[in-house]
């Protein structure tokens, strides 16, 4: 099935701000429920069903204007966003205390999103965000409650004059949390990619682990890939690493499979899917990640 | 089966191989020995089509065709084998997909249906069996995080999957320890037929207890300066190589 089928299939995500309420548990009322400012309508409501832990709804949309999830206390939601038009989007996602939230964000056009994710206690989140063409996106995380922890994959496919921008700032505000980047991107004809990273950790934010690293391959001496990984620890007591690297397929990879009888393009292929494919492995749900997994190797052929 | 006459080759200005002569027939076995950096991986990496050196001068003829002039997936594929003396990783691609390709295209190549998953596995489960390969090696990325001993064996058991005519093993020996040493070794005897032939480089007389070689040369300076039978491994083992290379010493 193509990526849009299987999200139009999933239980769509509204218009209006919605906040998961863990099964058993009395809606409470519309107001309130989001720190910062009040939404400007009604919030709607969601309860889960009751279902085993490993199993959880899974919500998606097609080029929402506008998404507003909050994961009320200990639940867990999966979400997948399709952005097929270059225009502006924003995306908001708040984990209460011991809240978990998956969310696969693919671009197959150059929109521009703001994505902001606002992390409590005990909270985890799961990003899996891949560029199918050159998007402007900018992700910023706040890790507000002890033990909280954010994965984030990001994939960055640029070819042609495409020109992809990718930001990742993740704020460790309070102690105890853990944040976890990896970005891989691959630039062919004569395009660019972009990656800014930015790891912030406040002053009284002891014993952070956060860890950032972006890879990426050139296709063409004509592509470009500027990738600037950063920290800002003003906490004397933390884990942090970060690096990046901008290199070319591996030749000698391609030899070897090619002394195997794999001809020159199907190498070139295998490689960059092999560079690729360690990325998407936590995305779910299944049948989201195979369609992914597949439109990216089509993807990897055109660049 | 491979017949080089005076191969030249040089990397950049340098010239590595220097007037090679060898032939290979079906059935045999030949052994090449010499000391570090006299051209042995050279040799085997010209023959195998590695961008990296230009033949200058000679030619190479392999089952009747003019081997220089192939690209390097068509030599593979019409049997042409590099046990490479360092097996490359390639990190995301797993073992199983890597193989089930190379099968594939050279099916593809000789006019034969691609294997079935099914007829695929099995294949895979039985020819893991020649060299004692772990299964769970398969499931994994080429190459990454294979110790020594798993990659050298991984490189015979690529041999076996893929049933090639001529089979250059390019120190496959070195990094085993003493039963990994005898299983590889008995592998390649047991592959070996009247119909393919193989060639190994080593340094080591210990590999040629199992693996019988009909002829023996030693390569120096880019020359194949000295061949014979297999009592010549046992001979350079005990004197080493001075007295064969004195004479050429520049
Ligand atoms: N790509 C290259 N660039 C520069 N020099 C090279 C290259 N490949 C080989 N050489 C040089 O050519 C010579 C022969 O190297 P080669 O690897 O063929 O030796 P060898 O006989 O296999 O040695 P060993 O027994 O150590 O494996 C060496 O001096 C080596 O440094
Ligand atoms: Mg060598």
């Amino acid at each position: 099935m193509e990526l849009h089928e299987i999200i139009r299939s999933l239980r769509p995500i509204g218009e209006e701000p919605l906040r998961i309420v863990a099964p058993g548990k009395m809606p409470g009322t519309a107001s309130g429920c989001f720190p910062g400012s009040a939404p400007a309508r009604g919030v709607s409501e969601c309860i889960l069903p009751e279902s085993p832990a490993s199993e959880c709804e899974t919500l998606g949309a097609i080029d929402p204007l506008q998404v507003r999830i909050v994961a009320g206390a200990g639940t867990s939601v999966r979400l997948a966003v399709l952005h097929t038009q270059p225009m502006a989007t924003h995306i908001e996602l708040v984990a209460e205390e011991g809240a978990s939230i998956a969310l696969t964000e693919i671009f197959t056009a150059g929109a521009a999103a703001e994505l902001s994710i606002r992390q409590a206690a005990s909270s985890r989140t799961h990003l899996t965000l891949v560029e199918l063409a050159g998007a402007e996106v900018h992700c910023t995380t706040d890790l507000a409650g002890g033990a909280a922890r954010c994965e984030q994959q990001a994939l960055l496919l640029v070819g042609g004059e495409e020109q992809g921008l990718l930001t990742l700032r993740t704020n460790h505000l309070v102690p105890d949390c853990t944040s976890r980047a990896q970005v891989r991107g691959v630039a062919g004809g004569r395009a660019t990619g972009t990656f800014r990273g930015l790891v912030y950790v406040a002053p009284d934010a002891q014993r952070t682990d956060a860890g950032q690293q972006c890879r990426n391959v050139l296709l063409s001496d004509t592509a470009h890939i500027d990738a600037q990984p950063q920290l800002e620890i003003y906490a004397d007591d933390v884990q942090c690493t970060h690096g990046a690297t901008v290199g070319l397929l591996d030749r000698d990879a391609i030899f070897y499979m090619r002394q195997r009888g794999i001809d020159e393009r199907q190498a070139r292929q295998l490689q960059l899917t092999g560079f690729v494919s360690e990325l998407l492995q936590g995305c779910s749900p299944e049948p989201l990640c195979d369609a992914l997994t597949a439109a990216v190797g089509e993807r990897l052929k055109m660049l | 089966m491979l017949k080089i006459n005076n191969l030249h080759a040089a990397v950049e200005d340098r010239e590595i191989l220097r007037g090679i002569d060898l032939e290979v027939r079906a059935g045999e076995v030949h052994a090449i020995m010499g000391p570090n950096g006299s051209g042995k991986s050279t040799l085997a990496s010209v023959l195998a089509g590695s961008e990296k050196y230009t033949v200058t001068e000679g030619s190479v003829e392999f089952l009747g065709r003019d081997l220089l002039t192939l690209p390097i997936e068509d030599r593979a594929r019409m049997g042409l084998f590099l046990g490479f003396q360092y097996p490359v990783e390639i990190p995301g691609v797993t073992m199983a997909n890597f193989m089930k390709l190379a099968v594939n295209e050279q099916r593809r190549f000789r006019g034969e249906a691609p294997l079935s998953a099914a007829e695929f596995l099995r294949l895979m489960r039985e020819k893991s069996k020649v060299v004692e390969l772990d299964a769970k090696l398969t499931s994994r990325a080429v190459n990454e995080g294979f110790s020594g001993g798993e990659k050298k064996k991984n490189e015979i058991f690529q041999m076996a999957m893929l049933d090639p005519k001529l089979a250059i093993l390019d120190e496959t020996d070195s990094g085993l320890d003493i039963d990994a040493l005898r299983i590889v070794a008995t592998g390649v005897t047991k592959l070996h037929t009247a119909e393919n032939a193989t060639v190994v480089i080593t340094h080591y007389q210990r590999l040629l207890d199992y693996i019988v070689p009909d002829v023996v040369h030693v390569l120096y300076q880019g020359r194949i300066i000295y061949t014979g039978d297999r009592t010549l491994a046992l001979k350079l083992e005990k004197e080493g190589y001075d007295w064969l290379i004195n004479d050429y010493k520049e």
